[in-house]
């Protein structure tokens, strides 16, 4: 055979030998041991961790949330009509409007919320402060917040009709559905949603006849809610649904102090809407205050992020601090300074069970309360009784 | 069996107290490995998804049978998965599909989709359905973005015949055409019935993309390897419902175990006159539907 | 519908989410094209080396060269489309039998090494005379290619053709089967209507041979106009011929594949005469009005036998226009196919990218490559069987 074949035949041959060995030494050992496949993958696939969580999981710290879910609508576990004799779950699960859990609580915060503030306060030390994430918002906004709800409950073609489902403009107008509804349990019970209470009642005060019931307050708040001491809070100007709520907390002896217990008792529901609705109409007057204090106390004001309630915007777009944007909530600008040092340790002290001893419990104010020094409080209360309450 | 090995070496040569508690710690190991032995062979015996892997002989057929994928407490000889889709059920809510993209790190687009809605609507007197989902730029243009997702209300003014949602997701053929033209083996069948996508084995050839019928699978240009459904299989390896699932607020998503009777969907099967899409092309699929449209494909 | 984002592709009716991005693309346009240009040199190359017909002598060599220029880049494309074209190694390690593609590899790897073999065995005289003749650095690479053997002895001068020919009589149904399979690759797929045909493979099979050839012919009119030589009247008739046979194979075929489509009328044929008339158009006139142009021209010429310098201009403008029209047909078959969903409820419109990986821009360098590789090739071993060509080679020769 010449010599460029026997040549030629050589490097084919080396050729060969080098992409067989080179196939036995790439091929992945765990190949062709299930099928045609690497047979690790299966595992690695399988290793990854969920992000989903499920609703259980946010049982043990979220409890009272948990159960006011869970006994609502937005949860049921119903008989299947269309099979028989499956359980299926109906209604959103908390990570359906939440997100998904991922990492929380160990590394982030849940993204979706005005829990998201509220968690970042109460649990400080636990949590990486939301604000602190690039890119991240604190809350949603209107349009965000009723997008939560509407994705599942606007009216459309297509929907089956035992969704509940609305036109929402003309079903709520402007208002975010909050207002009305509490998202993890919306189906309302006027009796058991306290804003309900005031929302049914609201404005069905008359001032005149107010004014005659206010001769009976005049000794301590002053003739127009202007008080005679600093312990003693102002009315005027106040929200009127806040002082019914709270005439009628008093009355029921809900919240505790033995003057407004014993003078609550002796009115008439029509008595207690018509003085709010006469002190909420007067003009409100700022006491003079220590401008140190206040100054400290404005900037302890937004780092608690106060405004999130006690503001007439919101978090979302800062107005009038001390001025709530809610009827339910109290106004502060303007209050006495004295007064509103020892509510803020009434409500450090305060606990869920006991609501006596001048002790008063919130769930959001109590846990506020307690991130809050003594010094702290003077200035809050400084910076809040010089702010204009107009 | 080594283990048994060691059972008789350890009587020959006497008991102490410490040989004596890995004794029965042999002996449990060795009790269970034959239990485990027993039940996988019996499934082996009638299993049809399985065949011989090529460059396979028999005894290692066998072996590999016996020897499942380490996955914790998941033995993929005891699962026959399946999914169910109540069409009458579905409200279009796209939560699912959110939760999908969350739960399996979909590219965060309107254009690739493990699952997703379809939204069908018969206008008065048409003939023809008109169909709409994600990507539908009417619908991103509404919602603003294309990482949420939200049906628009084009139809509120419209006078509507019928309209219906129907929810998409990868059928897990019992003859899927992506494993059958995946050139390299990283798209695989495994024996519980899921389609698999091997992410650092797949080069991203596509050629999967274009044989899915159902058009289940896209391109994940970040990853640069093909993309699709598997039910979750790192939660039903767990025990946990797929993600779709887990957060569907009106039960219009059904899943669980052939071999259970009871589980959801065996009852959702039984109880139902179920469909499965495109059946013409012969892939088998394993996601079956009920109430769903002529039109619906 | 206006275009709303980047790279998805416009639609109309409905189309599955995940189909708004067109999975292939221009480089896959390009990828059975450039393998198709392959088919038909090699086809003319065989003519003369397993049939003997001698009229193909003058370009037989040139058309082997030019075959291996093109097959050597027909998988980059594939390479520059992968997702992880690190990994494209895998389908050579564990091919997976039952896909097309996963043959790929083998059968691209094998066509080379053959079209290799074949160029080494008809240039090995050349290169022995080119390794005495040159100086230098060139010396030593002709050296190497010889393998060090400069036995050009009668007997083993013999021997090669022989063993050429029975190379060339494994390429042909090599490179069928090679072209072929591109077709199965895209005919196999029962998802898309446009492509899952009986016809595909050999549609693409015979494409490829029109194009090939049409690339020779404009080719060998450029080059000797390059070289100041007359093109070989006799070859130049023998590619005529070819062009002509294989353009009504091609054009029958493809008409059938149509009839059938529109006969059947299966479900969403509607879909696909819009998409005709829509998406692919201007892509279906091109294709057509081209190939029904040089049939006309070929068929003319076939009749009245024209000669000089009339038949090589209108040779190479027939050669010209099939080269686009199969380029049409590639685009029709591959973006088309795409373009009508998988719903068969609506239509997308591909716009290619200018600048990127898959666009245009990698295209058109893709496609120059083998032209450039071709132009240094024919330096360094010229394939001139005509009188006037290399002439030291020749004249060392003699």
């Amino acid at each position: 055979m010449p010599k460029h074949i026997v040549r030629l035949l050589t490097i084919i041959a080396v050729l060969v030998i080098v992409a067989l060995s080179a196939r036995f030494y790439f091929k992945d050992s765990s190949f062709y041991q299930y099928g045609h496949y690497r047979g690790k993958a299966p595992a690695e696939i399988a290793s990854k961790l969920p992000k989903i969580q499920g609703s259980a999981s946010c049982q043990s710290c979220h409890k009272a949330i948990y159960d006011e879910w869970s006994a609502g609508i937005h949860r049921k576990s119903t008989k299947d009509n269309a099979v028989p004799g499956i359980v299926v779950k109906a209604g959103p699960n908390c990570e359906v409007c939440h997100t998904p859990a991922g990492n929380h609580p160990s590394k982030e915060p849940m993204p979706l919320s005005v829990e998201d503030r509220m968690t970042t306060v109460t649990h400080s030390h636990d949590h990486v402060h939301a604000s602190n994430i690039p890119g991240r918002k604190l809350m949603l906004t209107p349009d965000e917040m009723r997008g939560v709800c509407i994705a599942c409950h606007e009216k459309m073609p297509g929907r089956p009709s035992i969704q509940p489902q609305v036109v929402i403009n003309a079903h709520a107008g402007e208002e975010l559905c909050t207002t009305c509804h509490n998202p993890h349990s919306p189906k309302i019970n006027y009796d058991k949603v306290p804003r309900m209470v005031a929302m049914k009642k609201a404005g069905v005060g008359n001032a005149t006849a107010g004014k005659v019931v206010s001769a009976n307050c005049a000794t301590c708040h002053g003739n127009t809610g202007i008080s005679a001491s600093g312990a003693i809070p102002n009315l005027a100007g106040q929200k009127s649904i806040y002082l019914a709520n709270s005439l009628r907390a008093y009355k029921s002896n809900a919240r505790s102090n033995g003057i407004m217990n014993a003078m609550a008792s002796a009115l008439s529901d029509s008595d207690i809407e018509n003085v709010s609705t006469y002190y909420s109409q007067n003009s409100c007057k700022a006491p003079s205050v220590d401008k140190g204090k206040a100054a400290a106390g404005k900037a302890k004001f937004a780092e608690v992020g106060c405004a999130a309630c006690h503001s007439s915007g919101g978090l979302r777009k800062p107005g009038l601090a001390g001025v709530s944007a809610s009827q339910v909530w109290p106004n502060l600008a303007g209050q006495n300074a004295e007064y509103l040092v020892s509510a803020l340790k009434a409500y450090q002290e305060g606990n869920v069970k006991a609501n006596q001893d001048g002790a008063r419990y919130h769930a959001i104010m109590t846990d506020v309360a307690k991130t809050l020094s003594a010094s702290d409080i003077e200035n809050l209360a400084a910076y809040l009784a010089s702010s204009s309450c107009k | 069996m080594t283990n048994q090995d060691q059972i008789e070496n350890t009587e020959d040569t006497g008991v102490t107290r410490r040989g004596f508690l890995g004794l029965m710690g042999a002996g449990v190991a060795a009790t269970t490995a034959l239990v485990s032995v027993d039940s996988n062979a019996q499934f082996g015996q009638h299993k049809t998804g399985h065949k011989l892997a090529f460059q396979q002989n028999e005894a290692q057929y066998e072996e590999a049978l016996n020897n499942p994928p380490q996955i914790p407490n998941y033995n993929w000889n005891d699962h026959k998965w399946s999914y169910g889709v109540d069409v009458s059920r579905c409200i279009g809510c796209m939560r699912c599909m959110e939760a999908c993209k969350a739960e399996n790190s979909v590219q965060e687009d309107a254009n690739h989709h493990r699952t997703w809605i379809e939204r069908y609507v018969y206008l008065e007197g048409a003939e023809e359905a008109l169909v709409d989902s994600a990507a539908d730029p009417k619908n991103i243009e509404y919602v603003g973005s294309e990482v949420h997702f939200r049906f628009d209300n084009r139809y509120k003014d419209e006078k509507v015949d019928k309209a219906f949602f129907v929810p998409k997701l990868c059928n897990q053929c019992e003859e899927p055409s992506c494993v059958q033209v995946c050139p390299t083996g990283a798209t695989f069948k495994a024996p519980d019935g899921v389609v698999l996508i091997d992410t650092n084995y797949c080069f991203g050839c596509q050629y999967c993309v274009q044989a899915c019928p159902y058009g289940v699978r896209s391109l994940n240009e970040e990853r640069g390897t093909a993309e699709k459904c598997n039910w979750c299989y790192h939660r039903i390896t767990k025990g946990l419902n797929p993600a779709c699932v887990e957060v569907c607020p009106t039960g219009s998503r059904v899943f669980g175990d052939l071999n259970d009777k009871n589980s959801p969907i065996s009852l959702f099967i039984k109880n139902n006159q179920v469909t499965v899409l495109k059946s013409e092309m012969g892939n088998k699929p394993n996601l079956y539907y009920a109430g769903a449209d002529k039109e619906v494909s | 519908m206006e275009q709303v984002f980047g790279q998805v592709a416009p639609y109309i009716g409905y189309v599955y989410p995940n189909e708004t991005e067109i999975p292939w693309t221009d480089l896959i346009v390009i990828y059975p094209y450039i393998t198709g240009l392959v088919a038909g040199a090699f086809v003319v190359s065989s003519l003369h080396h397993v049939f003997g017909i001698e009229r193909f002598k003058a370009v037989s060599k040139f058309a082997l060269l030019t075959a291996l220029c093109f097959m050597c880049f027909a998988p980059i494309p594939l390479l520059f489309h992968l997702g992880q074209p690190t990994r494209a190694f895998e389908p050579l390690i564990t091919p997976h039998f039952t896909s097309a593609m996963a043959m790929f590899g083998y059968v691209a790897s094998f066509y080379v090494c053959l079209l290799s073999l074949e160029v080494w065995f008809a240039f090995r005289e050349d290169l022995v005379h080119l390794s005495k003749t040159s100086k230098g650095f060139a010396k030593k690479i002709y050296t190497v290619l010889t393998l060090g053997s400069d036995d050009i002895s009668p007997k083993s001068l013999a021997l090669d053709h022989k063993i050429a020919r029975i190379l060339a009589m494994i390429g042909i149904p090599g490179a069928m089967g090679l072209h072929g399979y591109v077709g199965f690759v895209f005919g196999s797929l029962k998802t898309r209507e446009w492509w899952s045909s009986d016809l595909m493979p050999p549609i693409f099979l015979v494409s490829a041979v029109v194009s090939g050839v049409g690339l020779l012919i404009v080719l060998y009119v450029i080059t000797c106009k390059y070289r100041k030589v007359v093109p070989d009247h006799e070859a130049m008739v023998g590619l005529k011929q070819v062009l002509w046979a294989s353009l009504i194979i091609v054009l029958v075929f493809e008409g059938l594949e149509l009839l059938e489509m529109v006969y059947k009328a299966r479900e969403g044929i509607e879909t696909v005469m819009a998409l005709i008339k829509g998406p692919i158009w201007a892509g279906m006139s091109i294709q057509w009005g081209l190939s029904f142009f040089s049939l006309a021209v070929l068929s003319a010429m076939m009749i009245k036998n024209p000669q000089g310098k009339k038949f090589v201009n209108w040779m190479f403008v027939c050669g010209l226009a099939m080269m686009v029209a199969v380029l049409a047909m590639r685009w029709n078959v591959v973006i088309g196919g795409q373009e009508l969903s998988k719903t068969m409820k609506g239509l997308l419109t591909y716009y290619p990218q200018i600048l990127g990986r898959e666009s245009l821009l990698t295209v058109l360098f893709l496609f120059m490559g083998p032209f450039i590789t071709l132009y240094f090739a024919a330096q360094f071993i010229p394939p001139w069987e005509d009188a006037k060509s290399h002439p030291h080679g020749k004249a060392a020769a003699h």
